[in-house]
């Protein structure tokens, strides 16, 4: 049955040549049944995958250190119908629209197919091809409207992460040179017998610079914005990129340092996820653009993502792929909240929309369960995540620190929260029925997946968890009182003091992007062979 | 075959060409000689790959590499046509995106490209 996986790899590239190649009015049609059907066998394999072993298939019978092989375990799963249950509902959303045409289908169920084998494949050599082949398609998705922003957007996305990825194949030469292999599971299985680590070091820091510029971790964040938050992007490109894209990077990140555990850099990338979690929410803070906003909240994001899987406890990595899923899901909510709202309002400016609830209520629902479900509000799918994360730190040191973080995040929220406000001469408007139903199932994803958040991660994950109702309901007084600190700092207008401006000016040019690269790398390096 | 560092001359090589490659990417202002950077890193990577997998005598293919001197790995070197192929690729993708934004602002230069793209 091991032959699935295949299928899912190849299915919507398949499906994306045929939407291609058929008649035009079958375009919805056939992707939606692509569609179906993938997600249907994403399910079938998690259901084999949860009935013990992972499964494995060994491309042309060539076994590692020198066949590919294609694994599918917990996180790779999940992931897959993750991916498989967004990229469904994004279809259904899109479905109306005239930009949408049968390349927009090829583009975009190839961008699927790619971004589940890099979920499933194990060797490294082609996770390079397959992340290069879907850089280029994204940056020909961000400019698919042909708008002059988005050219140069797209351009910078796209040579930005082919030199990260050019890091990345040095990084390969170098560690195929040491140890003769590409492949994840047998490097893990191999790195014990190394006596002598220091030769490692140096592929070590290039592969990870270059899957921390997939991950968007600090210095190397400022691709994203431009990418994820660009005005002529399809709403719907936002949100693959923003929900899952950025994950692959994260991933990959997750399962290298798994295999090189032998070289201990946790605490390094503890402190840069921290960072990266601060400048995050400072810049969304500093944004007025509500996709800006949201792109920056991405990064914070990230920022907590990785901090989590970096602090060597079970329970924390477990919070931190968990929190893969719920970001995955509210960010897609907010961009295409974001999309509906861009189209009626035809602003971008947060401070211009006002009255969204009476004009789209059942929208507003949905955007609003999102930020509950971002912010870690009680009972929303952010809550578990980042309860799990905090309850693995332990000591009052950590509590503190993720309450600044999470104050950082309610205070750029509280900013967004004002599209709510009332206004006189709103009117309802008419939101297509799809997208409704889209926005709608996604929403309530997030309240089903804090109500039921120690039973969903126990599902989907394996791993037993036990959250304590009165240290939840602890956590659920620590959010009222962050929220109303937020409250306090946006009504006292710390938002829109300087330093806050001053952050808004500053965007970086291509050169200045690419410097941070080289930096990090350096950085890295030394961090490894001095301490 | 010589060697400096545990190095030989050609992945020494390979290693000075990958980094003139990333000195232009960071230092150019010029959008077409980036993409040419991005070529001139690549040529370095593959050196590097074909240099390191020359008489290896680990040819994983056969199982027994007694009997012949000097031979070269095999998987690095099926592996850097597909590296040059992706190469190819970017290059062509990177070169018709320059040509449209050269089109609408009329500069090959990355911060005069950006004034532009600010001012619309």
């Amino acid at each position: 049955m091991s032959y699935i996986l295949y299928l899912l790899i190849l299915l919507p590239i398949l499906f994306g040549i045929i939407i291609f190649l058929a008649p035009k009015k079958l375009k919805v049609a056939l992707g939606l049944f692509g569609q179906v059907v993938h997600f249907g066998l994403s399910i079938y394999l998690f259901l084999l995958c949860r009935q013990g072993e992972a499964v494995t298939i060994s491309l042309g019978g060539w076994n590692p250190p020198v066949g590919i092989m294609l694994i599918g375990d917990e996180i790779s799963c999940v992931l897959i119908i993750l991916t498989s249950l967004l990229f469904l509902s994004f279809i259904i959303y899109n479905a109306h629209r005239h930009y949408v045409d049968r390349l927009f289908f090829m583009l975009f169920m190839t961008l699927q197919g790619l971004l589940t084998g890099i979920f499933l494949v194990d060797d490294l050599f082609s996770i390079f091809v397959l992340i290069e082949v879907s850089t280029m398609l994204v940056s020909l998705l961000i400019m698919f409207k042909r708008d002059s922003r988005s050219m140069y957007d797209g351009l910078i996305y796209l040579l930005i992460n082919t030199f990260s990825m050019t890091f990345f194949l040095f990084g390969l030469a170098l560690l195929y040179r040491q140890l003769g292999t590409f492949s994840i599971t047998y490097i893990t299985q191999i790195i014990g017998d190394i006596e002598n680590v220091r030769p490692l070091y140096l592929p070590y820091a290039m592969i990870m610079t270059s899957a921390c510029l997939k991950a968007a971790i600090m210095p190397l964040f400022s691709w994203l914005p431009k990418a994820h938050g660009t005005p002529s992007a399809p709403s719907v490109v936002s949100a693959v990129l923003s929900g899952l894209y950025v994950k692959g990077g994260i991933y990959l990140f997750i399962r290298l340092s798994s295999a090189f555990s032998i070289i201990d850099s946790s605490t390094f990338f503890f402190v840069c996820g921290a960072i990266t979690t601060v400048v995050g929410f400072m810049f969304a803070i500093a944004q007025k653009d509500i996709k800006m906003i949201l792109s920056y909240h991405t990064v914070s994001q990230l920022g907590l993502i990785m901090l989590a899987v970096n602090m060597n406890s079970d329970l924390a990595l477990w919070g931190g792929v968990y929190h893969i899923v719920s970001h995955a899901i509210f960010k897609s909510v907010l961009f295409l909240c974001a999309g509906v709202i861009v189209e009626e309002y035809s602003t971008r400016d947060v401070y211009k929309i006002r009255g969204l609830f009476k004009r789209m209520p059942l929208v507003s629902i949905a955007c609003i369960f999102a930020i509950l479900g971002i912010t870690g509000a009680p009972l929303f799918n952010g809550s578990i995540s980042k309860y799990l994360i905090v309850h693995a730190s332990g000591n009052i040191g950590m509590q503190i620190l993720f309450f600044f973080l999470n104050l950082g995040t309610v205070l750029s929220f509280v900013k967004f929260f004002t599209i709510f406000k009332k206004d006189k001469e709103a009117k309802r408007v008419k939101v297509p029925l799809n997208r409704q139903i889209v926005l709608i199932v996604l929403g309530l994803l997030c309240l089903l997946g804090g109500i039921f958040g120690g039973f969903a991660v126990n599902f989907l994950f394996g791993v037993d968890v036990h959250i304590e109702a009165s240290e939840y309901l602890n956590k659920s007084f620590v959010y009222l009182a962050t929220l109303a600190v937020a409250f306090v700092m946006y009504i006292s207008g710390v938002t829109k003091t300087k330093p806050f401006s001053s952050i808004r000016a500053l965007d970086l040019g291509f050169n200045e992007i690419a410097l941070t690269l080289p930096v990090f790398f350096c950085v890295l390096l030394a961090y490894l062979i001095f301490i | 075959m010589g060697s400096l560092f545990g190095f030989t001359f050609g992945e020494i090589a390979a290693i000075i060409i990958f980094f003139v490659g990333v000195y232009g990417v960071v230092a150019r202002r010029n959008i077409v000689k980036s993409v040419i950077s991005f070529g001139v890193m690549e040529m370095g990577v593959i050196l590097f790959f074909l240099s390191s997998g020359e008489g290896s005598l680990k040819a994983p293919i056969l199982s027994d590499t007694s009997e012949i001197a000097g031979i070269a790995d095999p998987i690095p070197q099926a592996l850097m046509i597909t590296a040059i192929v992706i190469g190819v690729g970017v290059t062509a993708v990177a070169l018709t995106m320059f040509i449209n934004l050269y089109h609408k602002f009329g500069t090959t230069n990355w911060e005069k490209a950006r004034e532009a793209r600010d001012k619309k």
